[in-house]
């Protein structure tokens, strides 16, 4: 059946073609969602959409997995000589992707439009700014965004005499829940540390405790071996050893969400993005909170913006950028942010009356709303991914047992800093 | 003793039947949980018991998410083309090594075999490379390519031909005919079962590939079927619909099952052909 | 001599030369001929195997630091002493050896078991070779996807009957202790029943007589097995385990798509390790570096494998 369309869109657009005018230019768009299935296909609708509403430009996209993959599949089509047109890249891989020359700075996309970096992200919430531009240029628009959230079974609570509509909202009263609430057969909390997600989480626990995991202005330096990291990462050490209140061992997202529906798990620590998905398929009464907070409220963001790849001809990045355009205006990532649990990145989307009625209905959803003024930046690094990793495998071995938390993030801050170092040579050591 | 030995028979046939059970779980499994309404969250999802009113959703929301039709072109193309390019170059190298002398035959066999283990995949890197170098980048015959000699396909149809008697060929030799009818017209039909095993054994390599045509396919339009399953597993920020991926998985395992199924005799027996006297 | 001599003399003299050329032309076409034919196998082999170890050989002397805008570097050695020093490429391999020991005797042991178990040609010997060979039709990729399933905690197909008997199954795949266990489970339950088939060829070859003549002579099973089957199945085993070395040495599809190396490279093996520095993380020296060291190492089993092999085979030439 594609095929057929395909062959027939094929047919189309060489007829066109023979009409300067009307020529339609055909671009690639990678994307990955974190809900494989549901979330892929709206994505997919959305795109037809897109395609059979206008006849300039079409839109050939291609689901590539989790992230990292969806970077990895990017970088390798770009080295190949077929870098995709727009990729809906991990909000944070932007200062690794421009360092390695494969983004393309959006600035004369907003000045052929006759706007404004300044009044273009006037519309986007504050704290999405620091990841989309990079060395003071616009690199990605923010398609949507997340931050943790707390997610708690009200009914286990009331079993284990906690009051289902105050979740946990310092340190001390979330460990003292979790102990609460474990007992046979049941853990009081789990979250995923997988690659990419513990990373990610760690951020925020480090945040939480005051600290800042990364320079925000320099790609060369991270924050690994620090007080605020290290109590971050004993939390989750006695979590599991002292208090015995989480599993041992790395579980995967999938895993942990799966846990979390089959009662398994009474606190989990999940994005906004799966959020919709949560509320599909969780039958037991639950809420949703900050994360809870040691010396203050501060998330990292996540999500995901739209970038451009270099290497493209020029009619290739109109038409890449006509297609972001149409992606990210209100009303469409508002449709999207309702359909997933991803927080809309524009303001003007909230003033909507359909969000504003979809806030009302789903007070859950409003929580992810209102963490978004302690909301900040997600970490950004000179080789994001490895930086990561140092710090993920460390931690993974600490939950498997195998190092305590003072030893993991000292090597972990080892490793990251080899890693990092032909960049600092380059740039902060280099002296003339 | 005769009750000794029925006991331990018996004890034997049941410890295979366990055996052969847990090996088909997973396959049980998959079966029972395609066709299970979606309940992502029930705790009942690994039971092989189906206890609920049967559904197709699973089916339909896993052709949604992927071209399936387009999947399984591509693949079939991939592995018929790789197959149809080697039976020429494997018969060809294979009559050369067996029956013809030259001089540095040996060591050039020796050459031949160290393709052996080194499969594509283990020298990614540099393939790729030169992939992208040919201009084969993202398209179907860049995945083949790599896979068109083959030293496995060589030394077995080595072995066969050395295995065949050299009376046809003589005699055909005597009555003038030229090397090419030679191998088409008696060695090639003589040596059918090698071919054949060798052909099953490709077809099910390239229907299973997965690292290599990862790498070389970007665009869907060019995607296999292992690329397009394993999209599904490979979501990011944690949500897995069981039953979907279950049924994908069903629809990709098909058509190798339903052969296997119906030629079960003529597999075996190739088997029992391409190995192995050794 | 007469005219008629003559013209023999003659005719002998140009079929003399005819054949001649005709015998030099047959010794170059003998001299061409076997190469035309290996021509196109050379051709692709060259292409995709001995060119890209030259590749490789080259790319591993440099550095080329990424996205710092500095040039490459020549460094000779400097990736492989990198490589060695690198924990994740130690563990890798530390992880490779345990994978092949841990995925080689099982998986023969299992082969040869069913293969002695089936060998009937009965139904139901039909039904338990389908059951067995089963796995090997799906490609790896699916059946990591399966055992991603299987191996949840707690909901997975294991725990859930674990549970049902009152037993609590560790965390499959997040213990770095059992992750590696846990793939080599998986990889054993998919290539068993393909090696299955090769022993019972081998078992088939076997000559009844030679059986017969040893349950005359009293043996009973464990005898016949030891003295009897294993020795005249010497060939078979020899092949089925190079086929196996190469293909747990070239196949990672299963930790690409279920653990990604970890948790904490506890699943890391060598080729997914080169598939990571290139990448992931951009490193291509050292990349370069650790493929030529695993080429190295796969040559070295190539060379053992082929001596196996050819006596195994003992064919003549």
């Amino acid at each position: 059946m594609k095929m057929f369309a395909r062959l027939g869109a094929s047919a189309l657009a060489l007829s066109l073609a023979a009409w300067p005018a009307w020529a339609q230019t055909r671009i690639d768009f990678f994307f990955p969602v974190p809900v494989e299935g549901k979330l892929a296909r709206e994505m997919t609708r959305l795109v037809k959409l897109y395609n059979e509403s206008q006849k300039e430009v079409e839109v050939v996209a291609s689901y590539t997995g989790g992230y990292d993959d969806t970077k990895l599949k990017a970088q390798a089509a770009a080295k190949a000589g077929k870098p995709p047109s727009v990729v809906l890249m991990s909000a944070n891989f932007n200062v690794d992707l421009k360092l390695s020359g494969d983004i393309v700075s959006l600035e004369p996309m907003l000045k052929a439009d006759g706007t404004t970096r300044e009044a273009f992200l006037k519309d986007f919430w504050p704290a999405l700014h620091a990841n989309a531009v990079v060395d003071g240029e616009l690199y990605g628009v923010p398609f949507h965004n997340s931050t943790p959230l707390l997610y708690y079974n009200k009914e286990h609570f009331k079993e284990a005499g906690l009051d289902p509509e105050k979740p946990p909202r310092t340190w001390a009263e979330f460990v003292d829940a979790a102990k609460k609430l474990t007992r046979d057969g049941r853990h009081g909390f789990t979250m995923p540390a997988g690659y990419d997600y513990l990373g990610w989480l760690m951020e925020a626990l480090t945040m939480s405790n005051g600290g800042r995991y990364y320079n925000e202005e320099y790609g060369g330096e991270v924050y690994y071996d620090q007080p605020s990291m290290l109590g971050a990462a004993r939390l989750v050490e006695d979590l599991i050893f002292k208090h015995k209140a989480m599993p041992q061992g790395v579980t995967e997202a999938g895993g942990v969400s799966t846990a979390f529906f089959a009662g398994k798990a009474s606190m989990m620590l999940l994005s906004t993005g799966s959020l919709s998905f949560i509320r599909d398929n969780m039958k037991m009464p639950y809420g949703v909170a900050f994360v809870p907070k040691n010396v203050r409220n501060a998330v990292p963001i996540g999500g995901a913006s739209l970038v451009m790849f270099a290497g493209q001809s020029e009619d290739s990045k109109k038409a890449g950028w006509k297609f972001i355009k149409w992606l990210t205006t209100p009303e469409t990532i508002g449709g999207w942010s309702r359909f997933t649990g991803y927080f809309a990145p524009r303001i003007s989307a909230y003033e909507k009356p359909e969000m504003k009625e979809f806030i009302a209905k789903n007070p859950d959803a409003k929580v992810a709303l209102d963490q978004l003024p302690y909301a900040k930046p997600w970490f950004a690094t000179y080789q994001t991914v490895a930086v990561r990793k140092a710090l993920e495998d460390e931690i993974q071995a600490m939950m498997n047992g195998k190092k305590k938390a003072d030893q993991a993030i000292k090597d972990a801050q080892k490793k990251a800093d080899e890693i990092m170092r032909p960049y600092v040579e380059q740039t902060s050591l280099k002296l003339p | 003793m005769r009750m000794r030995r029925h006991l331990s028979a018996a004890l034997l046939a049941a410890l295979l039947c366990a055996v052969a059970f847990l090996w088909a779980a997973p396959f049980l499994w998959t079966l029972v949980a395609s066709f299970r309404p979606e309940g992502a969250g029930s705790a009942d999802m690994a039971s092989l018991w189906p206890a609920f009113a049967p559904t197709v959703d699973n089916f339909r929301n896993a052709l949604d998410s992927g071209s399936f039709g387009l999947y399984y072109l591509n693949t079939f193309i991939v592995v018929a083309g790789v197959l149809a390019v080697q039976c020429v170059t494997v018969s060809l190298a294979g009559y050369a090594f067996a029956r013809l002398r030259f001089p540095g035959r040996d060591a050039v066999f020796y050459a031949f075999l160290l393709q052996l283990m080194l499969v594509p995949p283990a020298l990614i890197v540099p393939n790729l490379a030169t992939v992208v170098d040919l201009g084969l980048y993202d398209t179907l015959p860049g995945v083949m390519a790599p896979y068109f000699a083959s030293a496995f396909g060589t030394f077995l149809m080595r072995q066969t031909f050395l295995g065949l008697p050299r009376d046809f060929e003589e005699a055909a030799a005597i009555d003038g005919a030229p090397w090419w009818a030679i191998v088409w017209y008696v060695l090639l039909p003589m040596a059918k079962p090698g071919l054949i095993a060798f052909a099953i054994v490709s077809v099910t390599a390239h229907w299973n590939e997965f690292l290599w045509p990862l790498m070389v396919i970007s665009s869907p339009d060019n995607q296999t079927l292992t690329i397009g399953l394993a999209a599904f597993t490979r979501g990011a920020e944690g949500g897995k619909e069981w039953g979907v991926l279950a049924a994908g998985t069903l629809l990709v395992m098909a058509p190798l099952a339903l052969a296997f199924i119906a030629f079960q005799r003529r597999f075996v027996d190739s088997f029992v052909f391409s190995g192995v006297k050794g | 001599m007469s005219l008629a001599g003559t013209t023999g003399v003659l005719d002998a003299i140009r079929a003399d030369a005819a054949s001649t050329a005709a015998r030099r032309k047959r010794r170059l076409r003998a001299w061409l001929l076997p190469w035309l034919l290996l021509a196109p196998s050379l051709f692709f082999l060259a292409l995709f195997t001995y060119l890209p170890i030259a590749r490789v050989l080259v790319e591993s002397l440099y550095d080329r630091p990424h996205g710092t805008g500095a040039a490459a570097t020549f460094v000779g050695l400097g990736n492989y002493a990198k490589v060695f020093a690198d924990p994740a490429f130690r563990q890798a391999a530390a992880n490779n050896l345990v994978y092949a020991v841990g995925v080689l005797v099982p998986t023969l042991v299992l082969a040869l078991s069913f293969a002695l178990a089936v060998q009937r040609s009965t139904r139901f010997s039909a039904v338990l070779r389908t059951v067995f060979f089963f796995p090997s039709l799906i490609p790896l990729v699916a059946a990591a996807s399966l055992f991603f399933f299987i191996f949840l905690p707690d909901v997975g197909l294991l725990d859930y009957y674990l549970a049902k008997v009152g037993v609590s199954g560790p965390n499959w795949l997040g213990d770095s202790d059992i992750a590696l266990w846990s793939v080599i489970g998986l990889t054993v339950w998919k290539n068993a029943g393909y090696y299955m088939l090769f022993y019972i060829a081998g078992l088939q070859n076997i000559p009844r007589d030679t059986i017969e003549a040893a349950m005359i002579d009293g043996a009973n099973a464990w005898q016949r097995l030891r003295y009897v089957l294993l020795p005249a199945l010497a060939p078979t085993t020899a092949f089925v385990l190079v086929i196996a070395l190469i293909q747990l040495l070239t196949s990672v599809d299963h930790v690409i798509v279920l653990t990604k190396g970890g948790p904490s490279n506890a699943t890391n093996l060598v080729l997914y390790y080169i598939f990571q520095s290139a990448h992931e993380n951009f490193e291509v020296g050292k990349a370069a570096a650790a493929t030529l060291m695993s080429v190295a190492v796969l040559l070295a089993i190539s060379f053992g494998s082929l001596r196996v092999m050819e006596r195994g085979a003992g064919t003549d030439r």
